[in-house]
This record gives structure tokens, sequence and C-alpha cells, in this order.
């Protein structure tokens, strides 16, 4: 028997490689096209490139304060940024390592290609022809962002205020703070990347809404809503017994009342004494699933829809509920519930607004060079989480919370205003347990909605009631 | 020709008298061995010659846009070399079929330049992987001669034994067992790749060398099953690799996620930029210079297609890829009409090796396979690599100027 000819072999070899080539031309043609949607990524140093040679677009403030501009020096344009205790939320942009806050999210926009002007970034791609940048305007109220800087002075933590009506961020502080302009400044980037990315507190995190933590006691505004919806009378009276124990499968373990309480409880009590057998009691009531299902309409485990990236957090490490002693821990915010002060704010929110959960945003429009708005900002619908009544009935217990004698959270009030609002203290297993407070005002019809937390503060919520209360009252021009 | 090659040439012009120092240099070579070619009277192949240098040129453009200015320099210097290479290939041997009576030794001098990194003294460790030895002023990778040496090999081993094919096959269950003068050859080479992989940390030329003899095994005996069975022993060992070796483990996860926080801005950082440079690109692309591939760290030799994908687009980059697929027709199409198993298995194996670096390093650079460090023939910066592929393109043409001197008596 002869070999088969070789000639055969080599054809059917040519048209594999053929085939080949045809794979890997469609596999440039996925990157070139920019299927994969690459462009406009904040790491991508083109977004960058022109840092030096021209200005990138101002970021303004609510009332037209600059909060970055580019200003010319001797080695070309460098970025300034008016006010520190934006770090996190106006960002840095380095042509090294990307850009963050909203110096990433609307990087399109300050090199004068937003996608709402197409044509502007046809003349840049095939022209190579520059768009004069636009502008970005925020929601930030430097009078409010100056009250939070200083009322968190000197604490790890951080503050976020919002706009219950829409949602906006009207400030926001994140202590470590950092130097973004240092970080942009070729000459200083390298160093300034290695401090702050060295450093053992994370400056570059934005804790209020990266950051995530036990949220305490203010969680309970959640597993009452649950509970409400679920047909619990908040007149009733609930036995409380310090110390807990539902049934002897709990073993050694407890809940116990931090007043150590004997006695009948109904809503409105239980948040003024912060009492956690009340709702331990609530949540095994209406079981794992109630709680679960509300926790998740608040948005509780889940990201927020929002321009700039921020965390999820979890319930529970596995997500579900799936025991008894952590659905009673979970009730009162403890367990394994980890979340963001922007979440714990979109909650108060959703209290303020009548049930209504607002979609965050720190842009409100983009401006063209002549000022005209570009595009505003729409953010999502706000979606009706609970039911009027349910957000009014806990509206009027945070009224209590903060107001009623001997009330934990009374560090927060205002004279000649009534604010609403909850004190957390959330144990960590990191030391000194973290300090919140949640709350709005005035409480019939709020401008203001304030998350606060201090990490590892001595007296958790009890020393960031009055920072949410100094927050507050700038908010309201007081 | 020349007029295609002035336009190429054109390109790197910029006004000034030294600027046209390059183009100028490179147009006198280029005519300088046609007019060999014509004063030898050659016969063969008419394509095959404008193509490499159409390459070439493009990769001076390339170089001179993309690296220091110092690199355009030497690459100059050594497309000097390659052609003087590509000369003496043309002239020596005088009869190319005596190549596969030698056909041990050429297995014995590959094996030991292979190995040549290895030794102390003369064997320097670069980025990572120790492929590369030192004479003198000048840094060589035998591992790119080593590819022609294994294709002469393997042509004269295959063309001896192929009778064999005759014999009745044995088989382990469905598994077809290759008759011992193909298995025993099967297993050399598989533990040859893995030593490449595991003690040179190259691998890229694991690939490459398992890829050429995968082919030329099929190409000789028409069974691709012994070419799955080997390409199977390859992923297995590749797979095993990766969980034992810090040095494999980081190509294939930069490879499957490369945007993850931990990789971008570590280990898959330069992938992650040639992908930016891809997405920059679009149909038509930034326009030559207007791109800003310079942010890929040592884009000048494994991401030539990245950049130059970025500033010519879609439309450029399939330009290009077309170029190497014509190439590698041409290469078949002679391998085709030679008139021995020898030359036919020698011509098809070295137009294979340019196809598999192509699609190797474009597919690298695209994140279709995982990034491994290999040259695009011809273009990427890198002497070694151009003048083995210059090298190639004379043996090419030997084999078509044999061809048509048959034909033709």
């Amino acid at each position: 028997m002869t070999s088969p000819p070789i000639g055969l072999n080599i054809r059917r070899l040519t048209l594999l490689i053929a085939l080949a080539f045809l794979a890997t031309s469609v596999g440039v043609g996925y990157w070139t096209l920019d299927v994969a949607g690459l462009q406009g990524d904040p790491y991508d140093p083109r977004l960058y490139a022109t840092l030096r040679d021209r200005p990138r677009g101002t970021i303004l403030a609510a009332n037209g304060t600059e909060l970055a501009r580019s200003e010319r020096g001797p080695n070309g344009y460098v970025r300034r940024y008016a006010d520190r205790s934006l770090a996190q939320v106006v960002g840095h942009a380095s042509l090294t390592y990307g850009a963050s806050g909203i110096e990433a999210a609307y990087a399109e926009s300050l090199i004068g290609q937003d996608a709402a002007d197409p044509v502007s970034q046809w003349r840049a791609r095939y022209l190579g022809e520059a768009t004069e940048p636009a502008r970005v305007q925020t929601a930030i109220v430097p009078a409010v962002q100056r009250a939070a800087a200083a009322a968190l002075r000197g604490r790890r933590g951080a503050i976020v205020v919002l706009d219950p009506k829409t949602g906006a961020v009207i400030a926001s502080v994140s202590q470590p703070d950092y130097d973004a302009a240092r970080v942009g400044d070729p000459a200083t980037e390298e160093e300034a990347w290695r401090q702050v990315t060295e450093n053992a507190d994370r400056p570059l995190l934005d804790r209020a809404r990266q950051g995530l933590y036990p949220p305490g006691s203010i969680f309970k505004i959640v597993t009452a809503a649950a509970a409400l919806e679920s047909g619990v009378d908040p007149k009733a009276k609930v036995r409380v017994d310090h110390p807990f124990r539902a049934d002897p499968s709990w073993g050694n373990y407890s809940v116990k009342s931090v007043t150590g309480a004997h006695g009948d409880f109904d809503m409105n009590t239980a948040f003024v004494r912060s009492e956690n057998i009340y709702f331990a009691k609530l949540a095994l009531q209406i079981g794992a699933d109630r709680l679960e299902e509300y926790a998740a309409r608040f948005g509780i485990g889940a990201t927020p829809r929002c321009e700039l990236p921020a965390a999820r957090g979890q319930l529970s490490i596995s997500g579900d509920l799936d025991r008894p002693i952590l659905v009673a821990d979970t009730a009162f915010g403890q367990g394994e519930l980890l979340v963001s002060p922007l979440q714990m704010a979109l909650v108060a929110a959703t209290i303020a607004r009548g049930g209504s959960l607002p979609t965050p945003h720190y842009g409100t429009a983009v401006l063209a060079p002549s000022g005209d708005p570009l595009r505003l900002v729409e953010p999502g619908a706000a979606a009706q989480v609970v039911s009027p009544e349910t957000a009014i009935t806990i509206g009027t217990a945070l009224v209590a919370a903060v107001n009623a004698p001997g009330a934990f959270a009374a560090g927060a009030r205002i004279p000649g205003v009534i604010v609403a609002g909850k004190t957390g203290t959330a144990e960590t297993p990191s030391g000194a347990p973290h300090g919140w407070f949640v709350g709005f005002a005035p409480a019939q019809d709020a401008v203001a909605v304030v998350a606060v937390v201090i990490e590892n503060s001595p007296k958790g919520g009890e020393d960031a009631a009055p920072v949410g209360a100094a927050v507050l009252r700038a908010a309201l021009g007081r | 020709m020349t007029g295609f090659l002035a336009v190429i040439g054109a390109r790197t012009s910029e006004l000034g008298v030294q600027a046209l120092v390059v183009p100028a240099t490179f147009l006198v070579v280029a005519l300088a061995l046609h007019v060999f070619l014509v004063a030898v009277g050659f016969r063969g192949d008419q394509l095959l010659l404008p193509l490499a240098l159409g390459l070439t040129a493009i990769g001076l453009v390339a170089v001179q846009r993309l690296a220091p200015s110092v690199l355009l320099v030497q690459q100059l210097t050594w497309t000097i070399v390659a052609a003087g290479a590509f000369a003496a290939a043309i002239l020596i041997p005088r009869d190319l079929s005596a190549l596969a009576r030698f056909k041990y030794t050429w297995a014995i001098l590959g094996l030991g330049l292979l190995l040549s990194p290895l030794l102390p003294g003369i064997g320097r460790e670069i980025n990572g992987a120790r492929i590369w030895i030192q004479v003198g002023p000048a840094n060589f990778q035998p591992a790119e001669a080593v590819k022609v040496l294994l294709v002469v090999f393997f042509a004269a081993y295959l063309e001896e034994h192929r009778e064999l094919l005759a014999q009745t096959q044995r088989r382990i269950g469905p598994l077809p067992i290759p008759p011992a003068p193909y298995l025993i050859p099967i297993l050399l080479m598989w533990a040859l790749a893995m030593g490449v992989m595991v003690l040179q940390k190259d691998l890229g030329a694991t690939l490459l060398f398992f890829g050429i003899f995968l082919a030329m095994l099929y190409l000789a005996t028409g069974r691709p099953a012994y070419s799955f069975i080997g390409l199977a022993m390859l992923v297995a060992g590749g797979f095993v690799a990766a969980q034992v070796f810090a040095h494999v483990n980081a190509r294939i996860v930069s490879w499957l996620d490369p945007f993850a926080e931990e990789l971008r801005f570590g280990p898959a950082y330069q992938l992650v930029q040639g992908l930016f440079a891809f997405a920059n690109g679009g149909l038509f692309g930034a326009g030559l210079g207007a791109g800003m591939p310079e942010r890929i760290p040592v884009v000048w030799s494994d991401f030539v297609f990245a950049a130059f994908a970025e500033e010519v687009g879609f439309a450029g980059a399939l330009a290009l890829l077309a170029l190497y697929l014509v190439f590698v027709f041409r290469g078949m199409s002679i391998a085709l009409r030679a008139p021995t198993p020898f030359l036919q298995l020698l011509a098809a194996g070295l137009s294979f090796i340019v196809a598999l670096q192509a699609l190797v390093i474009v597919g690298g650079n695209a994140k279709l396979i995982p990034l491994t460090g290999v040259t695009l023939p011809f273009l990427s910066y890198g002497g070694s690599s151009l003048v083995t592929n210059f090298v190639i393109v004379a043996l090419l043409l030997r084999v078509s100027d044999i061809s048509a001197r048959i034909r033709g008596s």
C-alpha cells in the first residue's frame, strides 16, 4: 500500500489555517469595534491623555462653585480641587493610575466627548479636533459639605447627606481623605499613589458608598417595616425579659437588652429605648422569609444603582437567614449584616418620603461650554417599597426615638425643628463598636436625610447623634 | 514592487534628511535583493519576497513609531543582516535535498541551541525567560533558529518513515496507538516542550515547537488523530503546569479575567492596555501616530499588532492579517508543487511556522488565547526573529525554484 498523497494533507492544513485566521479576525474585530464597550472605561489612559495639554472640564457644586478645575502650571495643566473633604467623591484623574469618583464616572464629558454629543466624539476621533470640555454639575451643597467635614473631623468614618425628594447626594465625607491633586499631578503621582495605597486606613475608599459596616440598631427600621406590613400592630405590647432565649436549642446564646429590661414594649417605646429583644421577637414571629423580602426591598445586599461605584453588602454570608438565631440577630442589625452608609441613608430617605426608595446620584447635569445643559442626569425612578402608612408609623417612632424623654438619640435634637432618627451601636470584631445615626428633618416634610458612621467610637450611637444633628442643621440653614 | 515599498517607506519619513535614512537604506536593501535574485538566475515564486519585504517595512514603521530610537537603528542593522542571511541561504547548500541526509545533525544542533541559554556564561535571563544567549555584543534567541532546524529534521525523518502507515494499527479501546516511529517522537517532543516551559519559562516556544511538530505529523501521516492526541497531551501538561508553576498560572489567570482588580495593575497590565488600544482603533483607526499605544509596556515586541490595530483600525488589521494569509497561501502552494515528499514537507512546515506565529501572537493580543511571548513575523522588533524569517523565505524560494526548473526543462 502506498502512502496517501501529502498534497491533500497540505490543502486540508491550509484550510484549517484559513479558518483560524478567520476566527482571529472575528476576535480582532470584537475588540477594535469595541463590542465589549471598553471605550470610556475609567482606567483607559486615553481619557486622561490630554491631562497636561489642555484643560479638563470643571466640576461644579449645586450653587456653581468650582469643585475641580484645570489650572495652567509650568509643566502644562494640573488639576486643582477646592475641597479636600470631597476627595473620594470628586476623585482624581491620573494618566498612570486611572481615575475615580466623578472624574471617572464623567470622564468622557470632562474631555469634551460626552455621549450626548456624538459629533464631538467623531471630531475627536477622526479629525483629531478637540471639542471644548463639558462641565459637570453636581448636587453638592458646599455649606452642608463644610458642616459635615467639620462634624467628623479627626475621626474615621463617613457621612452622606441626601435630598430625599430626588435622591441626589448633597454632601459626602469619608475620613481619612487624601490629596487628589497630588495623585493626578505627574510630578508627584508615584509618591502620592504609594502613600495612599500603603495607608492601612485606605483613604482611597469612599466609606460613604464603598465602606461596609454592621448597622446595629438603625436596621430596626427595616425590621419594623417588615413587621408592620406583615400585620403586626405597633401598639401591641410585647413582653421583654432580659436575656432572651427563644428555646433550649439556642444553648448558651441569648439576645441581650441594652437596658437589661423587664417589661412590656410597644413599637414606639422599643424605638425610644432601642430594645433588641422586642425586634428579635418580632422577626421570629413574622419569620425569616418576610425579613429577607423587606431587606431586599430596601436594597440591603444589592448594589445601589448609581453612577459612582457603590458597595453591595450582604444580608448574611449565605444571603439567606437560614437559622433562628441569625433571624433574631439580624432583626437588630447584627448577625452577619453588612451595609454602606449610602444604603442606610436610602432606607431613611424611603421613610422620609412616604415609602418610596429613591435612586441615588451625584451629578445633576452635564453643561456645554456655553453653559446650556448638554444633558440632565436622569436618575432611575423611585420604587414604592412599603406603604405610606408603614412609612408614617415608622417616621412617628423615629421622632419619638429622638424627642421622647430618655430617648437614646436625644443628642440629635435641633431646637425649633422636629428631627426623626435612630442611633445604632454596632458591635464589631475590630474593637470598639461603630457608632451610627440615620435621620431626617423636618420630620413632616424632610429636606435632608443624613447617615453617619463613626468607626470604633467608644460611646457608639451617642457619639454619632450630635454629628448628624450638626449636619441637618446646616442643611436646614440654621 | 518598488512602488509598493516606496509608499510604505514614505510613511516613515518626516521632514529632514535624517528621517529619510531609514527608508532609503531599506529601499537599497530591497533593490539589492531583487538584483541578486536576477543575477543568480532565480526562476521561482515572484510574490513571496515582496510580501516579506513589505511586512518588514511595516515593521520598521512600527519600530520607529513605538520604540526608542536606538532600537530603530538596531532593527535596520538586523534587516541588513537578515538580507545577508537570505542571500546566503539562496546560495548554500547547492543541493537542497541533501539537507535530508544530515537530519540527526540538525536535530542535535537544534537541541544544543535550545539548551544553550541554560549554560552558565553565555545564557541570559531577560524578563523572566531564560531564552537568550550573549555572544560578544549581540543577544540571540536561539529558539528562533531551532524552529527552522526542527522543520528540516521532521521533514527528513517523517519522509523516511511514511511507509509505516501501511502497518496494521494497534488500539487501546477507541484510541489508535501510533506505531513506534511516531509514538516515540511524540513523547520526546512533548517532553521537550514541557521542558522548555518549565526550565526556560518560554510558553511561546513551547506552543510553537509542539504546534509545528503536530502539523508536520499530520502532513506526513494524514491522520489527524495523532495530532489530536498530541494536542490533548499539551493541554493536559499545560493544565498541570498552571497548577504547579506560578509563571504559567499568572498567564492563565490574566487571560481569563484581565480586568480583575488585583490583576489589571499587575500581571495583566500589558494585556489590558493592549485591549484599550484595540478599542480605540474602531473601523479605520486613530491614524498613524495619533493613537496612544505607547502606554502598553514593551509594545514594540509583543504588542505590535495591538498598536497597529489602534492606529489603522479594524480595516488595517484585517489587511495585515490578509498579507500573512497570502504569504502562507503562497508558501503552501510552493509545497504543493514541490517534486519530492521531503521538499513538500519542508515548504509546508516552514510556511506553517509563519502562520502559527502570527496566529499565536495576534490571538494572544486579542485575548483569544493566553498571551505568550512570540514575535509577529517580520514586524516585531527582534533580530534573531527577522533573520530566521528571511531564511525561511529563502528556503521557500529555493523549493519553488526547483519546481520551476523541473517544469521548465
